[in-house]
């Protein structure tokens, strides 16, 4: 047996020597010899063969002009062993059929070898100058048309293959082996062989093959089950491509299965009844959105159809949550919601949808959506803030306490009204600081630290008004007393003093201090006055609060009460009177009637808290009625709160004039962005204007068109503007 | 109304024109002489103390020339002689607008009030005419804006005769809407450009997002409101 790398390593092209002239009949000769050596060849018979002999040969040949006898006699005799070679093939029954094809190629791939090495010269030198097909070449063409084209192999070799993939998606073991190798055969035989003898067909098949088993699936699985198939075929191909395919062939095969699987029924499975995506959201299945989220990326729209759903739903739900009537009952549970809902997603989308940012945004999208749905919102938000910082934070962490303000950080942001959660939040906080109701002054002063990191300067800069009055009142304190030894120690009064402008607007009210009081009230008004020269104090009797210590019957009870100042000017009445009627009380206390018949409720009717007794004993205060203090008072503790300071929802006028307040604001800014913009632009349309006022004030509010447009037309009135007289949209600035 | 009395008087000793003298040329004797009859006139009417024409005056004259003293043809005239002050006429605007209008007597003026309503209804003048009307009524100082009442019989007296129909509707819409209780120049402007330009009773032409005044875009809401 001849060693073919033996042959390879020793061939060598002889230079041609001598011209020796040869007779025809020398050519059918060597012909002969040639012609027998590949019967052997191919008969399995070469190591009788002398390679160097038959180079001769076929070199004499080639030299003396008998290429064209030699190349066509190749050509015949590998025809006609081909020709026999084909029969055997079809020949061959069932199983074996591959088996033999693939046998006989590689004897022939070994045969083709050895013709070549032999016929080498004519390879390159005959062959190029005559455009010729080299021998190799030539031989896997002849092998394709005589073989894998012959009729009756064709269809055969094809529907075999198809076979057995089918036989392989139906859970059946193949010969992945034979398989490569027949593959790898029609790849060698050339790419249109592989792709129009193999791929297409392949891929026609699979895609009938994938119809049929999605639209089984679909019938009866869930939509969680029917991913875990579709993505267990899906490797299943990709795998199979890796195992025995052409790897170019793996885009094209999971593009059909992604079609058939997937894009042909994505609607019907993301709106599957409750398995849908919308099921997947509420239970949390981040296992099984991971997995839609991974096929559907793989699919055009994909992706675009989660997000559409999901955004949907979290709109329908959000609307849901800030309509809900019994929700806005409760302000803090409001939001709290609001909070759970968004840490929700927020899991949702990094553990399941890859922290994908188009879904982070269609989340903050929702949510500024809906929050804004309900007006009351940037109200509630506040309120949730004030829970949070008299009570909610008291034993928190300084970690956890940034959490929880970044997290209300975040809803503000949502916020297209920022300028009624600015005054909402000043009238709480005003509150707190003044009952010194704060759990944390760090986690306040933090809180607006970041509202000024979100909004600017102007926004907080009287909220740290509020704080700096603080201060300087306990210094003004300090200094009274210093000023005053003649007092004691007993510190009976305490003020804070602030200043206007920073704080929420309260109408001014007085009423009648009682007699120990005054006395006290009017030296620190005059001490105050001394230092600062140039102000004026007014007495705020609606926001302040005192502690009384009570006695109830004769030597009965004792306790120490907390209560509003208007309560103390009503309770310290009744050291000198057994009885008082309401007029009476009205006339002594010059308190304003809402609020005294407020402050004597809080006194009389309510449970726990009646350290006064109402003749009739009905629920509203009437004009006639009669005030007693309730001997018969008891409490288990010493102290009693009876005042409410605490920041309330607010009722339903409070709220229409707190709205109202927040209008009259916007005007003034409206008008200064016109101006701003007019001043730089000098002369702008109409559409414009409206566009770049809504721009600037954004951070603040949404501003109305039609507002902007009246604030125009004042501006016009008063001169700032005018119309041009040419174009009608055009406005110009008038310097 | 009886007729008033007439406050002409007798011209003779009253006469306190420029003395002509022996070097005057003819063309300034004829000046002179139109001069001295519209002084004439002009005292006849005028009040003695004040030495303007003042609304008496005026309610004289309009009856001399058998013109109520609401007509439009006396608000034209006002517009000619550029009257500044409403119900008042000086003896500078008197002879410029007498002059301007080539007319020195009463029956010439009445003959002439065709005439000037011509020329007040050409479309160059008519603006000039319109924006006269309104300033005309803000009598105060530094008042900018015009009652609703006041602006309803103005729009009527001033575009009645051309946009009947119009003028109607906006009146209307004037009185039952409540949030403007009177109007600026800009808006008043407003409503002649709506009236030449916006198709009725259609209003199909009507472009919200140009910059007319708001209170047009709430008539457009109303009219399409009544008529749904």
């Amino acid at each position: 047996m001849i060693d073919v790398v033996a042959w390879a390593v020793s061939i060598r092209i002889e230079a041609f020597k001598h011209r020796v002239v040869v007779d025809p009949k020398y050519a059918d000769k060597t012909w002969k010899i040639l012609e027998h050596a590949i019967h052997e060849i191919y008969n399995h018979n070469a190591s009788g063969l002398s390679f160097e002999e038959l180079y001769r040969n076929a070199y004499n040949m080639v030299l003396h002009k008998f290429g064209e006898k030699l190349y066509n006699g190749l050509v015949d005799t590998m025809t006609s062993h081909l020709r026999e070679i084909c029969k055997s093939i079809e020949a061959a029954q069932g199983d074996s059929f591959l088996e033999e094809l693939n046998r006989k190629w590689n004897d022939h791939n070994k045969a083709l070898q050895m013709i070549r090495d032999i016929l080498m010269y004519m390879d390159r030198t005959y062959i190029p100058s005559t455009r010729k097909t080299p021998v190799h070449e030539l031989g896997l063409n002849l092998w394709r048309d005589n073989i894998i084209h012959s009729s009756k192999i064709h269809i055969r070799l094809q529907n075999t293959l198809l076979e057995l993939v089918h036989r392989e998606r139906t859970g059946e073991v193949i010969d992945r082996g034979l398989m490569r190798n027949i593959v790898k055969m029609l790849m060698d035989l050339g790419c249109s062989v592989y792709q129009e003898d193999f791929e297409k067909p392949f891929l026609e098949v699979s895609a009938e093959f994938y119809r049929g088993e999605s639209q089984k699936f679909i019938e009866c699985c869930d939509c969680g089950d029917y991913l875990k198939k579709a993505e267990k075929r899906l490797n299943e191909e990709i795998e199979r491509v890796t195992h025995y395919l052409d790897s170019k062939s793996e885009v094209k095969i999971t593009n059909v299965v992604e079609k058939e699987m997937i894009a042909n029924h994505m609607l019907r499975l993301v709106h599957m009844e409750n398995s849908g995506l919308v099921n997947m959201l509420l239970d949390d299945k981040y296992e099984d959105l991971g997995r839609m989220y991974n096929l559907f990326r793989r699919v055009p729209n994909g992706l675009s159809t989660i997000r559409e759903v999901m955004t949907s739903h979290l709109r329908e739900t959000g609307k849901q949550l800030v309509t809900d009537a019994e929700r806005l009952k409760d302000p803090v549970e409001f939001v709290q919601r609001l909070l759970d809902e968004k840490d929700k997603y927020d899991s949702i989308i990094t553990n399941a949808f890859n922290n994908d940012k188009t879904f982070q945004n269609a989340l903050n999208s929702s949510f500024e959506y809906f929050i804004n749905l309900n007006a009351r919102s940037p109200e509630f938000i506040s309120l949730f803030v004030d829970d949070k910082l008299r009570k909610g934070l008291k034993g928190v962490s300084e970690e956890d306490v940034e959490v929880i303000l970044d997290k209300v950080m975040m809803l503000f942001r949502y916020l297209q009204e920022k300028d009624v959660f600015e005054k909402y939040y000043k009238q709480h906080l005003a509150k707190r600081l003044l009952s010194g109701k704060t759990v944390s002054d760090d986690a306040e002063r933090s809180l607006i630290v970041k509202l000024k990191t979100e909004c600017g300067y102007q926004f907080t800069s009287k909220l740290e008004g509020m704080f700096t009055d603080m201060k300087t009142s306990q210094d003004t304190m300090h200094g009274f007393y210093a000023s005053h030894l003649e007092l004691g120690d007993a510190r009976t009064l305490v003020v804070q003093v602030l200043t206007t402008g920073s704080w929420p607007t309260q109408p001014g009210v007085t009423c009648n201090l009682p007699a120990e009081m005054s006395a006290l009230c009017e030296k620190f008004r005059s001490y105050y006055l001394g230092t600062h020269t140039g102000r004026r104090l007014s007495w705020q009797t609606n926001m302040g609060t005192a502690d009384i210590k009570a006695t109830f019957g004769k030597g009965g009870q004792k306790h120490e009460l907390n209560v509003s100042t208007y309560q103390m000017c009503v309770l310290m009445l009744f050291n000198n009177a057994e009885r008082l009627s309401y007029k009476e009380i009205e006339q002594a206390t010059e308190i304003p009637a809402a609020d005294l018949k407020r402050c004597l409720q809080s006194m009389a009717c309510v449970k726990g808290k009646n350290v006064l007794r109402k003749e009739p004993m009905s629920k509203d205060i009437g004009e006639e009625d009669a005030f007693f203090v309730n001997d018969k008072f008891t409490s288990k503790f010493y102290k009693v709160k009876i005042g409410t300071v605490v920041a309330q929802k607010e009722s339903e006028p409070e709220k229409q004039e707190t709205r109202q307040r927040v209008e009259e604001d916007r005007k003034p800014q409206i008008e200064a962005a016109i101006v701003r913009i007019m001043k730089s632009r000098r002369v702008l349309d109409h559409n414009n204007i409206i566009t770049e006022v809504t721009k600037q004030l954004q951070s603040r509010f949404l501003a109305n068109p039609t507002e902007i447009k009246k604030r125009i037309e004042s501006l016009i009135e008063r001169d700032f503007l005018e119309r041009d007289s040419v174009d009608r949209k055009l406005y110009r600035y008038l310097a | 109304m009886p007729p008033r009395a007439s406050k002409r008087k007798a011209t003779a000793s009253q006469n306190s024109t420029s003395v002509t003298s022996a070097d005057d040329s003819p063309t300034d004797k004829t000046k002179t002489k139109k001069t001295d009859r519209l002084d004439i006139l002009f005292d006849s009417y005028a009040n003695c103390s004040s030495g303007i024409i003042d609304p008496e005056g005026i309610e004289a004259l309009c009856s001399d020339i058998n013109v109520e003293h609401t007509d439009v043809r006396i608000l034209m005239f006002a517009w000619k002689l550029k009257a500044q002050r409403q119900g008042y006429f000086t003896r500078d605007e008197w002879r410029c607008g007498m002059k301007a209008l080539k007319v020195d007597s009463l029956s010439k003026l009445k003959k002439g009030l065709p005439e000037l309503e011509k020329e007040v209804n050409t479309p160059g003048n008519f603006q000039d005419f319109y924006s006269y009307a309104f300033r005309y009524c803000l009598t105060e100082e530094k008042q900018k804006t015009v009652d609703i009442e006041s602006v309803c019989e103005l729009l009527n007296l001033v575009l009645g005769s051309q946009f009947q129909c119009k003028v109607d509707l906006l009146i209307e819409y004037l009185k039952i809407q409540s949030d403007y209780k009177a109007i600026n120049l800009d808006q008043w402007m407003g409503f002649l450009r709506f009236c030449k330009e916006i198709s009725f009773p259609d209003l199909e032409n009507y472009d919200a997002d140009l910059a007319w005044p708001l209170i047009l875009d709430n008539f457009v809401d109303w009219m399409k409101e009544k008529r749904s």
